[in-house]
């Protein structure tokens, strides 16, 4: 018997009873509700999921395929960007989820764009950024489901087609039934499925290959540019910097990262969120990053790097412990869909038909939100088809874009007054035009080695300013939302 | 708002912190004498510095970012 099937199977029976029994949470909820509860979960999740939440939506494929395959191919060079990594929920709850946490109650927001609609009142930012959160986001969602395939296909023997539906059937089942409500309730256990997976095969790996010392020996033995801090000159100090400010400094302009600011209870549940997410993302990095690099010294032959984390869980695991492994690589993908999917269809089903037909009611939307959430999973699925090459650099692309684009108007329109619509535009229009230019015809803009969206970030936050300055200051409406007390 | 700043400035610095010491043991440290089987650089780079700071994340959380009401609804917020 092929017990990573059955204990993959398992695992996506039970995802799918959370589907089916979050849907029913959400059809007993009053209509007047319903978007609350469907965006998000009634905005009355704990510390430990809203630690899930964001640990799990902002570490994708990349941390749980690409990670370990960078390791493997680029050595200690790469285990160290990690460090990073294990700060996300901190740098993205700690400057902006309080301010989010009050507006949205205040407002009433339930959404990404919600926050948007509320600081800057422009329905041409609301469909601009709706715009650019599909552009990026529907590929990146694509990427995932790939990753999601290429780990059960190499593990079960499936084909890639019926591997890619067996990773993302059931997350269009709890997404589409449940939304936020089914999201929360299956990542909690994802979460400890992905812990449980990570310590695995972290130990597994270790035992096999003797040790550090042995597997240290064995990389010094094969390159001992894999014992570098830069790899030999590839990855030099100023990479890594900007690396690190794009997951440290700059998540806030991460769209399905604010997912969690927008669903914690009480301040008390964001705080436990912070420092739960530093432990797990602490784990998960390290154990999968090493276990990488660990595989190195036992198999230095794998053609594709990123295939090391499901080639050891299937030759070096037991054959249920194996199982355990996959469905956690797996489930680390589906809680990044998961998040997506609900950004982007709530950016189309509720922002941007808001904005295009005022008197839309709510029961419309409901019957909006199912389908576009529906439609968009099965683009992204369909997007999948088509076999990318190394994850973790689509990762960087995409996460680059959003940021370049809305970290300015996000962080600064939390806590400087006087940014405006005109800056906002701005910056999201220098930001993308940068930024594609330092994808393509100006790669001279990646100065010092730094990834192409640091220039494009920096520049768009000064038009940001400089743009916001020049113009009229928002309502005092918008003061008193953002910065006035109680009435 | 001023709570918001000083979760805000709490972030900021301590990550500031973290970043500039993660660099001084990354390029700062050398390979050799190794440390746990593996170069120094990553073994207090990449392990015992950050089980460090994740340790002390907990405290420094709970004592900085203060606990707010996040609603004007005094009902409720003790619900």
């Amino acid at each position: 018997m092929n017990w990573a099937v059955v204990s993959f199977l398992a695992y996506t029976g039970v995802l799918a009873a959370i589907g089916i029994w979050s849907f029913r949470i959400v059809e007993r909820v009053p209509i007047s509700k319903y978007e609350k509860e469907f965006y998000a979960a009634g905005r009355g999740l704990g510390g430990l999921i809203v630690a899930f939440i964001i640990a799990g939506g902002l570490a994708s494929a990349g941390t749980f395929i690409g990670g370990p395959g960078m390791c493997y191919a680029y050595g200690y060079s790469w285990a160290l960007q990690g460090n990073f990594v294990i700060y996300m929920n901190l740098m993205l709850l700690a400057p902006v989820g309080i301010v989010v946490g009050v507006v949205a109650r205040r407002v009433n927001a339930v959404t990404y764009l919600d926050m948007f609609k509320a600081r800057y009142e422009s329905k041409v930012v609301i469909v601009i950024l709706a715009g650019l959160v599909t552009l990026f986001l529907l590929p990146y969602m694509g990427t995932q489901f790939v990753g999601a395939a290429r780990v059960i296909s190499q593990m079960t023997g499936t084909s890639y087609i019926v591997s890619l539906a067996l990773g993302s059937l059931v997350v269009l089942i709890y997404c589409v039934l449940g939304g936020m409500r089914g999201t929360s309730l299956a990542i909690l256990l994802q979460g400890i499925i992905i812990t449980i997976g990570c310590i695995l095969l972290f130990f597994g790996t270790v035992n096999h290959v003797g040790g550090f010392k042995k597997s240290t020996e064995i990389l010094a033995g094969l390159d001992i540019n894999l014992l570098s801090p830069t790899m030999g000159g590839a990855f030099p100090p100023a990479f890594t910097f900007s690396i690190a400010c794009m997951i440290g400094y700059f998540i806030v302009g991460i769209p399905h990262g604010m997912l969690g600011a927008l669903t914690f209870k009480n301040s008390r549940a964001m705080k436990r969120g912070i420092w739960m997410g530093a432990i797990f993302l602490f784990i998960w990095t390290y154990a999968l990053g090493f276990s990488g690099l660990l595989g190195r010294a036992i198999n230095p032959n794998l053609t594709v790097p990123d295939e090391v984390g499901p080639w050891l869980a299937v030759n070096v695991m037991p054959g249920i412990f194996g199982g355990i492994i996959l469905a956690g690589i797996v489930a680390g993908i589906q809680t990044t869909v998961a998040a997506m999917a609900i950004i982007v269809t709530s950016s189309i089903a509720k922002n941007v038909l808001k904005e295009l037909k005022p008197s839309i009611s709510i029961r419309e939307i409901k019957i909006a939100s199912r389908w576009t959430m529906g439609l968009c999973l099965a683009i992204a699925m369909a997007l999948a088809l088509f076999e990318p090459p190394l994850i973790q650099w689509i990762v960087y692309f995409s996460v680059g874009g959003m940021e370049a684009a809305t970290f300015g108007p996000i962080l600064l329109g939390m806590f400087w007054k006087r940014g405006n619509k005109w800056g906002t535009l701005a910056a999201i229009f220098i930001g993308m035009i940068l930024y594609s230019l330092a994808n393509t015809a100006l790669p001279q803009l990646k100065i010092f080695g730094m990834h192409a969206y640091f220039v494009p970030l920096i520049a768009a936050v000064f038009f940001y300013v400089v743009v916001s300055l020049a113009t009229p200051r928002p309502s005092d409406a918008v003061v008193q939302i953002f910065w006035g007390k109680a009435q | 708002m001023k709570a918001a700043r000083k979760s805000l400035a709490f972030a900021f610095i301590f990550y500031t912190v973290f970043l500039i010491l993660s660099f001084v043991f990354f390029y700062g440290l050398g390979t050799e004498p190794y440390l746990f089987g593996m170069p120094l650089w990553a073994a207090v780079g990449v392990i015992l510095f950050p089980i460090l700071s994740v340790i002390l994340v907990i405290p420094l959380v709970e004592h900085f970012i203060p606990d707010v009401p996040l609603t004007d609804d005094k009902e409720e917020e003790k619900e």
